[in-house]
């Protein structure tokens, strides 16, 4: 067997295998990526796989239990809600209003996503609005 | 004054399309005056956006809230030296650091090569220049950080209090100072192309510039996971989020140039692969600095969603296109002049090297973008997060780091099954020993077991190069002890400063290894008196106090810390409330030691008086510090060898 061949087919495989751990990375660790209104209106969710939420911290509905620690508010796009629960510590930046970014479990049934990952947006855009316009 | 920061930098904008215009003009007609006039042109352009730097910078630090970028990202309260940072903070600050990065990059290219008359490096200087017109272009017409508000508000929004760390003042620099680089090699990739450009002797200088950069970036993603680590307030130190992913995705494709240039070097192979790592490299510098700044992806990071996407987008596009275009047009000059002899050889092993370092920018790239892809695709929207990076890139960066071993130890063309042998027989041995004594200690899983096996591995070889190089040169050297390693390593600085960056990429595996299998946690709301166990060591609450500095109030609480029964002294874990942004602080304490990290956090008080603690044990993670300090001062003992410059000068390559 020429050595160029066998580069071509060490590299096959290499390329190969990496192509494999990639599909069934995605297969296996992909998140629906859904606004709340999509996953609100899904009449059947699917069977499998975790869901990723953008939305915002609806006001009036977080409820935090330091001591778990364990919070759970419902996250809205302004049509619908679906509410969340976070098992661990409130992140800095969260609160009523904010951007949030959730990650987790659906239960479809009663309406709630079992996060394990909450990321807050950084609030810093919306703080700089307010300043007015430019000079002409 | 803003008017003058506004004027400095359309000036800088004519200025840089003049210098490519005339430059251009000059290679066309052969003439050195408009060469002259081009080159000039680049020291003006790094002069005026100098002097817009001082004029902003003197705004924020004298606190000029008529100006929007002022009010945007600084207040009364803040600091002086996170003023002067928050140059930095936001999208506009950020494209005029990059400028000024990228003009200081053309003026220092241009005095680091005053002394050679020849058309090629005014070629460099006019990709370079090319590249500025689209920055100041950015910074006259879309993204000016010299606006004037209407009305000066009475106070400033503030800085984002994430950002007021120390870390944060060297880091985006330093990150900047890396990814900004890539234009030179770049630009010297090009000018290659549109010159016609035979010899080696660039290939050299491209390869000293690039381990210039790579340093700077590796050390900047380094002191990015650091910043995070203790400033996000999680326990970990890397998320894979976007952002860092974007700063991850040159340095990987700049990590496969570094060692493919080798093959170019030695054996005139693999050109047309190498100019397009270096292009590659660069567009995800461009890349990178897109995602950070336009906010299409949602990250930590993405404080600014902006109007520069588009423009960001479009730049990649042309100028990939332009590149891609050049490679196609001159074929001919990146024919190879030599054919791969054999799998098994120095040359196979740089070859999987890269195809694994590319495979890994990638799979990072992919997963980045990934609901961008799968919503094309497919219709509907996936994500994938850490679990996915962890899952596909860990058994590659295992596979890298085998090939660390092997690769260095390999002879060019074709490795004998004798070289083999003694090459590889006591590291596999060293391997499997370290392997043998890790399992019973805790380690389980495939990846864990082999990644011990790399490192010992790895080390071996290492340790094994050094002493074969001493040995080799016991004869005509005086040097013992340690002195015969440091009179080795001034031997062939490059070589022995490659080894002593691997040893470090070394020690970086095996922080993480730790840091990762033996993480512990432990939480629990405490009342004073009452104790939080967590491995060894013990945290009894003794109280909490408040406390005022300068813009925010401190919670703290006072936690003594004993390990195995002996007292340490006592950490105070801090929630800061900052005044301007009535925001939260998580702020962490830390004890560290070589062997582990005891990392705590408060959670809060809470309303029975008792208080929410949380505390990891990370273990080895200072390893990964100390390994991006000894691949840094590697870097350093390779890039100080001028051995093959010289050689390659007189060659007149």
């Amino acid at each position: 067997m020429g050595s160029r061949l066998r580069i071509v087919l060490v590299s096959l495989v290499i390329v190969g295998a990496i192509a494999y751990l990639i599909l069934t990375g995605v297969k296996q660790t992909g998140l629906h990526y859904m606004t709340v209104t999509e996953l609100a209106q899904l009449t059947r969710p699917p069977a499998e796989g975790g869901f990723r939420l953008d939305g915002r911290v609806a006001t009036g509905t977080v409820r935090y239990d330091q001591k778990l620690p364990r919070l759970s508010f419902q996250m809205t796009d302004g049509k619908e809600n679906i509410g969340v629960v976070y098992d661990g510590l409130m992140p800095d930046a969260f609160g009523e209003g904010r951007e949030v970014v959730v990650e987790g479990n659906y239960s479809h049934p009663a309406r709630t996503l079992n996060a394990t990952k909450l990321v807050t947006k950084c609030p810093s855009k919306y703080e700089a609005s307010g300043l007015g316009k430019d000079k002409a | 004054m803003s008017e003058i920061g506004r004027l400095a930098v359309i000036l800088a904008f004519i200025a840089s399309c003049y210098a490519v215009v005339s430059i251009a003009w000059g290679l066309r007609t052969s003439m050195a005056g408009p060469l002259r006039s081009g080159r000039r042109a680049v020291w003006v352009v790094c002069g005026l956006t100098l002097l817009a730097t001082v004029i902003l910078v003197q705004a924020l630090t004298s606190l000029d809230f008529r100006w929007r970028y002022v009010a945007e990202h600084t207040s009364r309260d803040l600091p002086m030296m996170y003023r002067v940072s928050s140059l930095w903070a936001g999208q506009e600050g950020s494209l005029l650091l990059w400028l000024l990065i990228l003009s200081s990059y053309g003026a220092a290219f241009l005095w680091a090569y005053r002394k050679r008359l020849d058309p090629f490096y005014d070629a460099v200087a006019m990709v370079v220049a090319a590249v500025m017109v689209f920055f100041t272009g950015l910074l006259t017409f879309v993204s000016s950080p010299f606006r004037i508000l209407a009305t000066a508000p009475a106070d400033g929004n503030g800085l984002n209090p994430l950002l007021q760390d120390p870390g944060m003042m060297i880091h985006p620099p330093i990150l900047y100072t890396g990814y900004v680089g890539f234009i030179i090699p770049f630009a010297f990739g090009i000018a290659v192309l549109l010159m016609n450009r035979t010899g080696t002797r660039w290939i050299e200088e491209v390869r000293r510039w690039t381990l210039f950069n790579w340093m700077f970036l590796g050390t900047g993603i380094l002191m990015g996971a650091r910043w995070a680590y203790i400033e996000l307030g999680w326990g970990g130190y890397w998320g894979w989020d976007p952002v860092e992913n974007a700063s991850l995705m040159p340095w990987l494709v700049g990590t496969a140039f570094l060692h493919s240039v080798m093959v170019e070097q030695r054996r005139g192979m693999l050109k047309t692969w190498n100019v397009a790592l270096i292009v590659l490299t660069f567009e995800l510098s461009i890349f990178g600095t897109f995602l950070t700044r336009s906010g299409v992806l949602t990250s930590v990071h993405s404080f600014t969603e902006s109007n520069i996407g588009p423009w960001f987008m479009g730049f990649i596009l042309i100028s990939s296109t332009i590149a891609a275009a050049l490679i196609l047009y001159r074929k001919a000059l990146l024919e190879s002049e030599n054919r791969l002899d054999a799998v098994v050889s120095r040359e196979g092993s740089f070859l999987f090297n890269n195809v694994l370092f590319v495979a890994l920018a990638f799979a990072t790239f992919l997963g980045t973008v990934f609901p961008v892809v799968s919503e094309a695709v497919t219709g509907s929207k996936i994500s994938v997060s850490a679990p996915f990076f962890n899952r596909v890139n860990v058994p590659i960066a295992l596979a890298l780091l085998l090939l660390t071993g092997a690769g260095p130890v390999l002879s060019w063309r074709r490795a004998t099954a004798s070289v083999l042998k003694r090459n590889f027989l006591i590291p596999a041995f060293v391997g499997l020993l370290a392997a043998v004594i890790g399992i019973p200690l805790g380690l389980h899983g495939v990846y864990p077991v082999l990644c011990v096996f790399g490192v010992a591995f790895v080390a071996s070889t290492i340790v094994m190069e050094f002493a074969r190089g001493i040995q080799a040169r016991k004869d005509v050297s005086e040097a013992r002890g340690a002195m015969s390693v440091v009179s080795l390593v001034q031997k062939n600085k490059r070589r022995y400063g490659g080894y002593i960056v691997h040893a470090g990429m070394v020690v970086i595996f095996v922080g993480v290894l730790g840091s990762t299998v033996f993480q512990k946690e432990s939480h629990g709301p405490l009342r004073v008196g009452e104790k939080l166990a967590i491995g060894p060591y013990a945290l009894t609450l003794r109280g909490v106090e408040e406390k005022q500095v300068t813009n925010a109030q401190q919670t703290r609480a006072v936690l003594d810390v004993s390990r195995g029964g002996k007292s340490l002294g006592q950490a105070r874990p801090a929630k800061a409330m900052y005044f301007k942004s009535q925001q939260p602080m998580t702020e962490i304490a830390l004890r560290q030691t070589s062997a582990e990290d005891l990392y705590m956090i408060l959670g809060g008080v809470n309303d029975d008086g008792s208080v929410s603690i949380q505390a990891y044990i990370n273990p080895l993670v200072s390893f990964i510090w100390v390994g991006g300090l000894i691949m840094a001062l590697g870097t350093i003992i390779a890039l100080t060898d001028r051995m093959r410059l010289r050689r390659e000068e007189k060659l007149g390559g």
